[in-house]
This record gives C-alpha cells, sequence and structure tokens, in this order.
C-alpha cells in the first residue's frame, strides 16, 4: 500500500511540474530548462522554515511556493531584459550555482541531503490524506492553467510566441506577460517541492540537477508540448510504466539500469509512432467557448 | 492649435549611413498625408522611429501635444499610436477575429489578476472587446472571416486584416506601410473608405505606398523623401509634376 502510494504521489508531482514547465517552454515560449531549480527552491525553502524556524507546514508549503516564484524574477528580470535567448544561459547558471549552494553549506544539509523533515500530518492520518490533497493539487494546477490559456491572456500569450514586434506595436507589454508566465511556472514547481519534502521527508541537491531537467522536458515532449492534456498523459505514463517492473521483484543492481533503459526505451516508440507528443497540438490558438451575443447566429460558425 | 503627430529634428544613423537627416512633418488631426519616395529613402525607417521600434540619435515626437521620445514602443500605442507593416506581421496561431482582439485597447480581461479575481470585468471586457471587434471588420468588409484561419485569406484581405487590428486602438495617429503593396480588387476600395472614416473621425494618417494612383485619391497632401531628409512637401499632383523628384526617384 505504501509503495502505491509513492507511486501516486511522484505521479501527481510529476503533473504539477509538466504541467507548469508546458506553461512556461510551450503556451509561454521561454527557453528555459531550469524548471527543477524551483522545485528544488520550493522543497528547500519549505523544509527549513518548518524543521528549523517552526513555521508550521500547512503555511511553509505555501511560502516554499512565493519563494520559487520570487527566486524566478530574479532571474528572469535581468535575463529577459537583454534578450529572450539569455534566459537560457541564465537559468542554467541559475540552476547550477543554487544547487552548488546547497551542496557546500551545512545548514541546507550539504551534498549528503537535507534530513528530519517534519511531515504535514501525524501518523494517525497517515499518507492516504496526503496523496489525495497532492492529486487535488495537481488536478487544480492543470485547470488553472488550462483556464488561463484559454482565456485572453492565453491569447496574448499565443500572439506574443508569433510576432513580438507587432505584439508590442499594439500596446501590449510583452516584458510583463513573459514575467507573469515564468513567474507562475515557477511557482507551481515550488508548491511541488514543498509537497515532495514534506511526504519524502529527505532532499539531496541531486534530485534537482540538469538530468531533472532532461527528463522532465522528455515528459512534456513526449506527452505533447502547447496541449492541456499532454503534460499530464506524458508524466503518468513515464512515471508509471518504468515502476511497474519493480514487482517483478529484481536485484536493485538491475532494476535500476532496467528502469532507465524502459523510460528511453518508451520515449524512442513514442517519438516514433506519435513525433507530435501522444496529443498533438493544433496549428490555431483555441478559447473557451464564448457565446456570440453580437454576431447574430455567427458564432455557428466556428468548425 | 491643431495637434496630431508632430516630428521635429529626428535623426538617425545606422553606421555611415544615414536614414533620418533632421525630419521635421507634422500632420495635423483628420489629414491624410502620403510620404513618398525612392526605396531606401528611409519612409520605413521613419514610421520605425515614430513607432519607437527604432531608438533616434536625436529628435522629437508628438501626438497630440505630448512628448513620446523615449517611450517603449508598446506605451505609444497606448497613447494612440498605431501602425501597419509593409510584411504583414499578423499573429498566424490566430483566426481573423483573435488577430483583431489583441488590439482591443484597454482590455482587462487580458490581465492575469483580473482573469483570476474578477471573472465579471473578463466577462464584460470580453463581450465589449468581440463587439468592437466584429463592428471593425463589418467596416472593412471582412465579417463573413471572423472565424477564419488567415491562411483562408487572399494577401489582399490579411492586409485588410492588418489594417482592422490597427483600428483596434482606437488611434489617434495611423501609420500605414505599404497597405497597397501586393493587393488588388476589392481591398483597393475597403482600405480607401475604412482610412478616410477614419479620417473624419479626426485621426491623423501617414500613408507610405509606391502605387501613385492609391496615394492621388486617398492622400490630402503629399511629402518626398530622399536619403532621410524631407525634401518637398504639397499637393500629392505637384510632386509628381516636379521634374527634379521624378529624377530622384527613377535615378539617373
Amino acid at each position: 500500500m505504501e509503495y502505491l502510494y509513492t507511486i501516486l504521489m511522484l505521479m501527481a508531482l510529476s503533473v504539477i511540474l509538466a504541467a507548469s514547465f508546458n506553461f512556461v517552454i510551450g503556451y509561454g515560449g521561454l527557453i528555459s530548462i531550469a524548471h527543477p531549480v524551483f522545485y528544488a527552491i520550493g522543497a528547500y525553502v519549505s523544509a527549513l522554515l518548518a524543521r528549523d524556524a517552526g513555521v508550521p507546514v500547512a503555511l511553509a508549503i505555501p511560502l516554499g511556493a512565493v519563494a520559487a516564484l520570487l527566486a524566478s524574477l530574479l532571474v528572469a528580470v535581468p535575463a529577459l531584459r537583454i534578450s529572450g535567448d539569455y534566459l537560457l544561459i541564465a537559468s542554467i547558471g541559475f540552476q547550477l550555482g543554487v544547487l552548488e549552494a546547497i551542496k557546500n553549506m551545512t545548514w541546507t544539509g550539504g551534498a549528503g541531503g537535507l534530513t528530519d523533515i517534519p511531515a504535514l500530518f501525524g501518523r494517525s492520518t497517515g499518507h492516504a490524506v496526503y496523496v489525495a490533497l497532492a492529486i487535488v493539487l495537481a488536478a487544480g494546477s492543470v485547470l488553472l492553467l488550462r483556464g488561463i490559456t484559454r482565456s485572453a491572456y492565453g491569447r496574448a500569450m499565443s500572439a506574443l510566441r508569433d510576432d513580438e514586434l507587432a505584439f508590442a506595436a499594439l500596446g501590449r507589454n510583452a516584458m510583463m506577460i513573459k514575467l507573469g508566465v515564468f513567474a507562475l511556472g515557477a511557482g507551481l514547481a515550488g508548491l511541488a517541492g514543498g509537497l515532495y519534502a514534506h511526504y519524502f521527508r529527505f532532499l539531496a541537491p541531486d534530485q534537482f540537477d540538469i538530468l531533472q531537467s532532461a527528463a522532465l522536458l522528455t515528459i512534456v515532449v513526449v506527452g505533447g508540448m502547447r496541449t492541456v492534456w499532454g503534460p499530464v498523459v506524458g508524466a503518468v505514463v513515464l512515471q508509471a510504466l518504468p515502476q511497474a517492473i519493480t514487482f517483478l521483484d529484481l536485484p536493485p543492481s538491475v532494476l535500476g539500469p532496467l528502469q532507465g533503459i524502459l523510460f528511453t526505451g518508451l520515449v524512442l516508440v513514442f517519438m516514433f509512432v506519435r513525433p507530435a507528443g501522444l496529443i498533438a497540438a493544433g496549428d490555431l490558438w483555441r478559447g473557451a467557448a464564448v457565446p456570440d451575443a453580437t454576431a447574430g447566429g455567427d458564432g455557428a460558425g466556428r468548425a | 492649435m491643431p495637434d496630431g503627430l508632430e516630428v521635429r529634428g529626428l535623426c538617425k544613423r545606422f553606421g555611415g549611413i544615414v536614414v533620418a537627416d533632421a525630419i521635421d512633418l507634422a500632420i495635423p488631426p483628420g489629414r491624410i498625408l502620403g510620404l513618398i519616395g525612392p526605396n531606401g529613402a528611409g519612409k520605413t525607417s521613419f514610421f520605425n522611429l515614430v513607432a519607437g521600434v527604432v531608438r533616434p540619435d536625436a529628435g522629437r515626437v508628438a501626438l497630440d501635444g505630448r512628448d513620446l521620445s523615449g517611450l517603449a514602443a508598446f506605451r505609444r500605442a497606448r497613447l494612440g499610436l498605431s501602425r501597419t507593416w509593409q510584411n504583414l506581421r499578423l499573429f498566424a496561431s490566430l483566426t481573423v477575429l483573435d488577430n483583431l482582439l489583441i488590439g482591443t485597447r484597454r482590455y482587462p480581461a487580458e490581465r492575469l489578476a483580473a482573469l483570476l479575481l474578477r471573472p465579471r470585468l473578463v466577462r464584460q471586457s470580453d463581450a465589449a472587446a468581440r463587439r468592437r471587434a466584429f463592428e471593425v471588420l463589418e467596416r472593412v468588409g471582412l465579417a463573413a472571416f471572423a472565424h477564419s484561419e488567415l491562411g483562408r485569406l487572399s494577401f489582399g484581405q490579411q492586409k485588410l486584416v492588418g489594417v482592422a487590428r490597427a483600428l483596434m486602438n482606437d488611434p489617434r495617429c495611423l501609420l500605414l506601410d505599404e497597405p497597397m503593396a501586393g493587393v488588388e480588387g476589392a481591398a483597393y476600395g475597403s482600405i480607401q473608405s475604412a482610412v478616410r472614416a477614419l479620417a473624419r473621425d479626426g485621426v491623423a494618417v501617414c500613408v507610405v505606398e509606391h502605387n501613385v494612383a492609391f496615394i492621388r485619391d486617398l492622400c490630402d497632401e503629399g511629402a518626398f523623401m530622399f536619403a532621410g531628409r524631407v525634401l518637398a512637401r504639397g499637393s500629392i499632383a505637384d510632386l509628381i509634376a516636379d521634374p527634379r523628384l521624378t529624377e530622384l526617384y527613377f535615378g539617373t
């Protein structure tokens, strides 16, 4: 049972991470692969606030998300002022720098990891409630991002991706939209980090390194970039299938590499069979259906 | 005192190439000015300088008495400066209607905070923006294409979408960059009547165009540009008749 909870928990967190990363890179068109660093910041800030500052866990988790959001602005404001391409370099530098700092300070637990992180619920309520909470938050995140991308704000994001110069000439502040998208994505990653920290109660800096960036990018691309459900499907499939062979009772020295092979194999198969992702994005932006009160029946014309 | 668009002493050079050499140009509200001159005279650069896409080395741009110097392009647009582009620059992932909606002036539905906290305001401003977009599409004769992808439109119709999108800003000054290049047939009349209606509402209009017939039909007066300078200003007929300018236009 405990094992099932762990898998469900990892799936829920992957869904939040993949959906928010897709929001930034797919919908926002902001090329950055440093998403796991905001996951790390949310996790460490929440864990340290709860463990060393006596902040209640239920408050520490949202504070971790806010910390990740603010940290993302710290990277994005200078990087985006220079040029959009610079964001990729600056964010990777930030990711490596933060992880290096965590590894070399004592109060973060160093390279050995941070232990004794308080749990959200006592033993009596147990993990079931926590997992349910994580699933609800994952669903909430997906629906929130879906709502945004289908709103006028999402339309503006789409236009900004198409042509930034024309977008600005229409009185739109491209910088503000980019910052908003980047910060919201990072904040959600930070939320996932806090949820992780108080469930597994142990953090190591290596969990958030560039390999994690690659895995997350893979989930989003395989699932289907710039779609609502692609990252969800990608997260569940690529998280669940490699775990399934754990039941085969193989020795750990075989299990680990085999899971890696399975993950990579799945990616290769999916990319051959469905190169646009398990769920393919359409060419055209689609908003939420709005009744065409003005156009006298013209609204039915939308194919 | 009429305001409209006022440009004074605008200078810009890219290395050794002077694209704007102390340009003075004023367009009062309701006037349509045709900007003519050979390729490379600096007409599009002039638009980019006025719109805030390119930063000038010196000079001042004002709209209705408000100094625009130093403001970013999006702020100038918010103060009523609209433009179209020679090479369209429409949003390929959006339908015709959605292209127009991006141009909506003051659009609270597009703000993240309002979206999350004020659903009613969002609904109202969405409805108002769509009403306005259909009005504008009606005016340029594209209402039937509101939900079409851009690829289903002719090039001339796409030019019209560009003009319509610029109108969504309720501009005080409109810069049209070669609206007729590549356009034939019905769009000709639609663009003419849309621009005339705008001028009647007191908008200052500046048109860059090589189609002489179009310029002569539409514009109240013209200015001739060459090598980053405004050499002459007067009626279009006079400018065309001037042998000195004709020689510069066609080269020797």
